[in-house]
């Protein structure tokens, strides 16, 4: 033990019992963290985060909410950095660690900013055996980016998902809430310039 | 809004039914508008398909610019425009339909508004040029329910399909919506609800199968005040949309199952948990149960009944694993969705540890109607086990994309094909996925497999939720399981070990094959692991992740093996293993782009040269190769593929004619060769270049073949071949003609005078059709016609009235031939349809442009004549019934469909074998029942009698010069390499290649263009003699051609 700082950093939650466990860390590694939340928080502004903490209460106490939270939550501020993962951890009285988990377990949510226009490239089945990869990989050349990554004027994100069920219009990608089908490769210029 | 009692239930219902009377399924009911024009209703109503596929084609717009319109033209009252939910036929969308009439409009913009309102609605014409075409007829068809791909289904879950406009409540209580509902809580007994369930036979459509009418049973005996009735709306499966299009559509009949569910069980508590990809399904459910509240069909006392039950929507966040029942309540519960061990089953011991039913979208959706119609009703539908009806998204390459519900225990073959139209681009079927990344392919040779759980287990499949994905000859099954397996390790939640780290490792070594890294031991190690991860993964995910490959493995093992140990992906898609699909679909690998650079950069010699390092024929295989690269040539995806036959034959017919000078003779060994075709020719040529001595044989007058004798002069002029056979004979092999092993020499003489002796003497005997009357005068078989054509250098006479039977290219070589010696009526008789016919496209259509007359779906019974000779022939006419091995239809007669033709001459032409009737008994030499010879196990070329080797159409059966070519020289490395190895050698070492540098230009913008189009003769001036047809690309044609290449073998430098 190294000073006599003792933090309680979260509990590990086993399917039926739950264990209490106790993190000693060191003091600086604390400092630099609690540094690293502060300024990630200073992001967004005194809006966004009442917006959050609405959200936030509203659900307080109702059971399986989390989920519902997030999903609110990153729709109104975009991404679920660990600061925020803290604060809805604490407002919903469970443990940090669970919302990380959460967090990392589903495919929606992202520790990092999206672009300000989401690119998903369907490589579903059907996609797949149409050219869906194709279309992926001409995008990624064309914005520079690879899936899961954002363009540095985070004017787009890309990403693929498995399957939006629009099979019948193979290969499809969808922006924002757009779907477009029957892609290829030589309209995509054309279907980029739409979104600003 | 108030709440509504059963007879308010009732009015609304009666009040719409009238309101939408025309609006059906059934052609009879759809016209009945016209006579109904009550006061105040609508005279039209014009349903626009809102799902998600025909939203993104534009339909929202399409919806809006009709709503302004037809209120601009002060129509409002008179017509009433709805956007309803998925249609179901993807491929034609955006989708309208028209009622009075129910007529169908595919592919409508928000431009043909204008035109549809003025000509249909106002004038009374609906539109042809927005109809629907059937692909084989061309006849339009204007009814939504006499098009094919709607005619053949039977509605149940999509009873409601396009019907009803999806956010209005009223319009699904119109078509008896709730009415189950109020049944139920008025007159019905939970345990007579289970009952009626259970007689239907319905089981859970998710893919589990398991019995509906029993889980509901169950959960009702587990004890507690609290239940919930779930449904899984997280159709995670790529390519399934069945649940999507449901509540898109129709989201009230799944609420109204889920009611019905809950007052059984005694749940009070509902979810649908649906997956955050699907928003409008999201949206519609959302109003869905916000129109059902404010009736009070939902919420407290429903009803008046006492019953309450509240239904909350909870989205999903991306992960398929949450489709898994276990999993999903976790997700709900606000934790990670990792499954847990059962026993105890959701059923006792579910959602927040309390009694939960979890059934699928589908399934709720015919609850209702089993309970208005009653569960006999439903299970008078499907097979012993499989009882009602299954929705399947069929998708992949087939014509007819979309939704479609048929009765269980329809044949796969009749959705694909009937239904789906079939295979788009005319490819061939390969194989259909059924069950998604859980599932398994059924194959060609399995079409008539029937929807039923069993029945497609036992094919190695699943039935799945209904994902059924139809996939063609350029699909690699390998890399489909490997896309399969990727899917599942990502999604894999990780929990326990056989899923978490099985998948991982069957990923890794499907993914090294598919690089060309397989190594022998990959296919046992992934049969080896699958069963252990099938048996110990704890959920569903695990427990099928290694369905695909094991089902790949049992019907295309072919395909491992050639990535495996041949480094050949034959559907070119791994592109790890080659570097232009061209080149690697070549049978003989032939630098396809090389040469085409060389045309391009106008080095017509150099060119030449090049062919002719792989291709000792190609003025020939640029004449008359099917071109197997072609079909893969990746221009194609552009506008069209590159014309590479015709580039090369202008590289024949222009550059210069290498020349051949005798080879050394290094060896001592003297290797026979019997037969002089292009197997025999090949052979004998790479053996003299290897330093042996060699003689070949030939029965005919002159070497060459089917080449000389079975082609046709006027698709490969004799001069033509004349010269590159020249050019084997001048590297020193000795041709010796008009000599017929077994009566001018004995076999047993010529193989003990050489050290080996290679076989290749083809496929000249014709099959006999085995019907009365063949031994008549008159009847010939194709390659003895062409034989005889061929041997009389083409001045025969024979009669006027021809008849060909068959549908490859023999039959049309026949045919055409026959029309060329002064036949005035030709007929090629084809026991299928023009779709089926072997023959190449571009020689059926030479066929008919030239006069000759096809008739399909038509076998002959019986030749008759007198004295001898033939004077007619007797025919049935066929229909097309069950799929057979190679998944095509088998024909079967028509009783009472006989008719007669007069003929001078019909020439089968079903097929042809070897004549290895000079092969003495005791040679060790097997021959098949089929009559080709037979190879040495784990042999290209080895007989199974030392020191013979065998290659060419004598072991293949009839096939092509390409083809040939490659087993000439596989057989000459096998020669060689035998005789090296009894001596002990070295193996031989290939001279320096001659080293011919290939240009690189390639347009930076590929221009859309087609291929440069071929000159030929007219129909007039082919007649009567055996001019060569086609014409040869001009030089600036061919220059053009050449520059569409895209020169797919370009590899980045460092």
């Amino acid at each position: 033990m190294i000073g006599n700082q003792d933090l309680l950093l979260g509990e590990v939650v086993c399917y039926h019992k739950r264990h209490t466990v106790h993190y000693q860390l060191r003091e600086d590694v604390v400092a630099i963290q609690l540094e690293q939340a502060r300024s990630e928080l200073a992001q967004f502004s005194q809006e966004e985060l009442s917006q959050v903490d609405g959200i936030i209460s509203r659900n307080r106490g109702k059971p399986g909410a989390l989920i519902p939270v997030l999903e609110q939550v990153q729709s109104t501020i975009g991404y679920l950095p660990v600061s925020i993962q803290m604060r809805i951890a604490q407002g919903l009285n469970i443990p940090p660690s669970n919302v990380y988990g959460v967090v990392t377990f589903y495919s929606f949510f992202t520790m990092v900013p999206r672009g300000r226009h989401n690119i998903r490239v369907c490589l579903g089945t059907a996609c797949y055996v149409r050219g869906g990869q194709k279309i992926l990989n001409k995008l990624s050349d064309m914005l520079g980016i690879d899936p899961g990554g954002c363009t540095d004027d985070r004017r787009f994100s890309l990403e693929t998902v498995r399957c939006l069920g629009a099979c019948g219009l193979a290969p499809v990608k969808v922006i924002n809430n757009d779907t477009h089908g029957q892609l290829k490769v030589s309209r995509l210029d054309g279907i980029l310039a739409k979104y600003q | 809004m108030a709440r509504l009692t059963t007879t308010d239930l009732q009015t609304i219902r009666e009040r719409v039914r009238k309101e939408n009377l025309f609006r059906s399924h059934r052609k009879s009911t759809a016209g009945k508008g016209h006579a109904l024009n009550l006061t105040g209703s609508y005279r039209a109503h014009i349903l626009v398909c809102g799902g998600t596929a025909c939203h993104a084609s534009g339909s929202k717009a399409l919806h809006q610019t009709l709503v302004e319109q037809v209120e601009a033209r002060g129509l409002a009252r008179e017509v009433k425009v709805v956007e309803s939910g998925c249609n179901g036929f993807c491929a034609a969308g955006p989708i309208m339909v028209v009622y009075p009439g129910g007529i169908f409009y595919q592919k409508v913009t928000a431009d043909d508004v204008q035109e549809i309102i003025a000509q249909h609605i106002i004038r009374g014409k609906p539109l042809r040029k927005l109809m629907y075409r059937d692909p084989a007829s061309g006849k339009i068809i204007p009814h939504m329910s006499a098009i094919p791909f709607f005619g053949s289904q039977k509605l149940i879950a999509l009873k409601n399909r396009s019907l009803i406009d999806a956010e209005q409540i009223d319009e699904y209580i119109g078509r008896d919506g709730y009415r189950a509902v109020a049944k139920v809580l008025t007159d019905m007994k939970p345990d007579e609800i289970i009952e009626e369930v259970k007689r239907s036979g319905l089981r859970g459509r998710g893919g589990g199968g398991f019995p509906t009418g029993l889980k509901w049973q169950f959960a009702r005996s587990a004890a507690g005040p609290v239940k919930y009735i779930l449904c899984n709306a997280d159709e995670g499966d790529p390519g399934a949309f069945m649940d999507r299009s449901i509540l898109e559509a129709d989201a009230h009949a799944v609420l109204e199952g889920m009611i019905i569910g809950g007052y059984t069980i005694g749940a009070h508590e509902g979810y649908i948990y649906c997956r955050a990809e699907y928003p409008l399904a999201i949206k519609r459910l959302t109003i869905a149960i916000d129109q059902a509240k404010e009736y009070g069909l939902l919420g407290d006392n429903i009803l008046g009944s006492g019953y309450s039950l509240n239904i909350s929507v909870y989205q999903g966040a991306g992960a398929f694993v949450c489709g898994e029942e276990t999993a999903l309540m976790a997700s709900i519960e606000g934790r990670r969705g990792m499954p847990r061990p059962r026993p105890p089953f959701p059923a006792h011991q579910g959602l927040w540890e309390k009694p939960s039913v979890l059934n699928n979208v589908e399934t709720y959706s015919c609850i209702p109607q089993i309970i208005l119609e009653g569960g006999s009703w439903f299970s008078s539908f499907g097979t012993g086990g499989s009882k009602g009806t299954k929705v399947f998204a069929l998708t992949g390459a087939v014509n007819n994309v979309g939704l479609v519900e048929v009765p269980m225990g329809t044949p796969i073959g009749n959705i694909i094909f009937d239904i789906g139209g079939g295979i788009c681009g005319d490819k061939n079927f390969k194989a259909a996925q059924l069950g998604g990344p859980s599932g398994g392919c059924i194959p060609a040779s399995a079409l008539n497999t029937l929807t039923d759980y069993e029945e497609i287990v036992k094919q190695g499949a699943i039935m799945g939720s209904g994902g059924l994905i139809v996939m063609d000859e350029h699909t690699c099954m390998v890399d489909t399981a490997r896309f399969f397996m990727e899917f599942c390790q990502e999604e894999s939640c990780g929990k326990c070990t056989p899923c978490r780290e099985g998948t991982k490792r069957m990923l890794e070594i499907l993914t090294r094959i598919c690089k060309g890294q397989g190594r022998p031991g990959d296919i046992e190690l992934l049969e080896e692991m699958a069963p252990y991860i099938k048996d110990n993964a704890l959920c569903g995910l695990g427990q099928t992740a290694p369905n695909p490959v094991l089902s790949t493995l049992r019907y295309f093992r072919q395909e491992y093996e050639d990535h495996i140990f041949e480094k050949k992906c034959s559907a070119c898609v791994c592109s790890a293993l080659f570097k232009s699909p061209c080149q690697h679909a070549c049978p003989i690998g032939m630098d396809v782009p090389g040469y085409i650079a060389l045309v391009r950069a106008k080095r017509l010699d150099d060119a030449y040269r090049l062919l002719k390092k792989t291709n000792p024929f190609p003025a020939v295989c640029g004449r008359v190769c099917p071109q197997f690269c072609v079909p893969n040539c990746r221009r194609g995806q552009l506008d069209e593929p590159m014309a590479i036959a015709w580039l090369k034959r202008y590289v024949t017919d222009n550059g210069q004619l290498p020349v051949e000078a005798p080879a050394p003779i290094t060896r001592k060994e003297r290797i026979a060769v019997i037969g002089a075709g292009p197997a025999g020719l090949t052979a004998a040529r790479d053996l003299v270049l290897r330093g042996y001595r060699v003689t070949i044989f030939e029965e005919l007058p002159q070497a060459g073949g089917m080449m000389r004798y079975a082609i046709p002069a006027y698709r490969l002029p004799r001069a033509t071949l004349d010269r590159e056979i020249e050019g084997i004979r001048a590297l020193g092999v000795e041709i010796i003609t008009g000599t017929r092993v077994g009566k001018d020499r004995e076999f047993a003489r010529i193989r003990s005078e050489h050290d080996c002796v290679v076989l290749a003497i083809g496929a000249h005997r014709s099959w006999t059709l085995d019907i009365e009357g063949e031994t008549l005068a008159g009847v010939e078989g194709a390659a003895e016609f062409l034989r005889r054509v061929n041997l009389h250098e083409n001045k025969l006479t024979i009669g006027k009235r021809v008849a060909v039977i068959g549908g490859g290219n023999s039959a049309v070589d026949a045919a055409r031939t026959a029309r060329r010696l002064g036949a005035t009526e030709v007929t090629i008789l084809y026991r299928r349809e023009r779709k089926d016919m072997p023959a190449w496209q571009h020689e059926i259509e030479a066929a008919l442009h030239e006069g000759i007359v096809i008739d399909y779906l038509v076998a002959p019974t019986k030749l008759s004549g007198s004295n001898g000779t033939l004077a007619a022939i007797e025919c049935t006419r066929m229909k097309l019934g069950e799929f057979d091995r190679t998944g095509r239809r088998r024909p079967v007669p028509v009783a009472g469909s006989e008719f007669t033709l007069a003929v001078d001459l019909v020439i089968p032409a079903i097929s042809q074998s070897p004549d290895t009737s000079f092969i003495p008994a005791d040679a060790g030499i097997k021959v098949s029942k089929g009559g080709t010879f037979e190879r040495a196990a784990r042999s290209h070329t080895r007989s199974t009698a030392e020191g013979i080797f065998i290659c060419g159409d004598a072991v293949s059966g009839p096939a092509t010069v390409v083809e040939a070519i490659r087993t000439g020289h596989q057989a000459a490395q096998d020669v060689d390499e035998h005789i090296r190895a009894k001596n002990n050698e070295r193996p031989y070492k290939e001279p320096a290649e001659e080293n011919i540098d290939i240009p690189f230009e390639v347009d930076e913008q590929p221009v859309e263009q087609p291929k440069a189009r071929m000159r030929e003769l007219s129909a007039a001036e082919r007649e009567g003699n055996f001019n060569e047809v086609e014409l040869g690309y001009a030089a600036k044609t061919a220059f053009k051609e050449a520059c569409r290449c895209l020169r797919c073998d370009a590899e980045l430098e460092g």
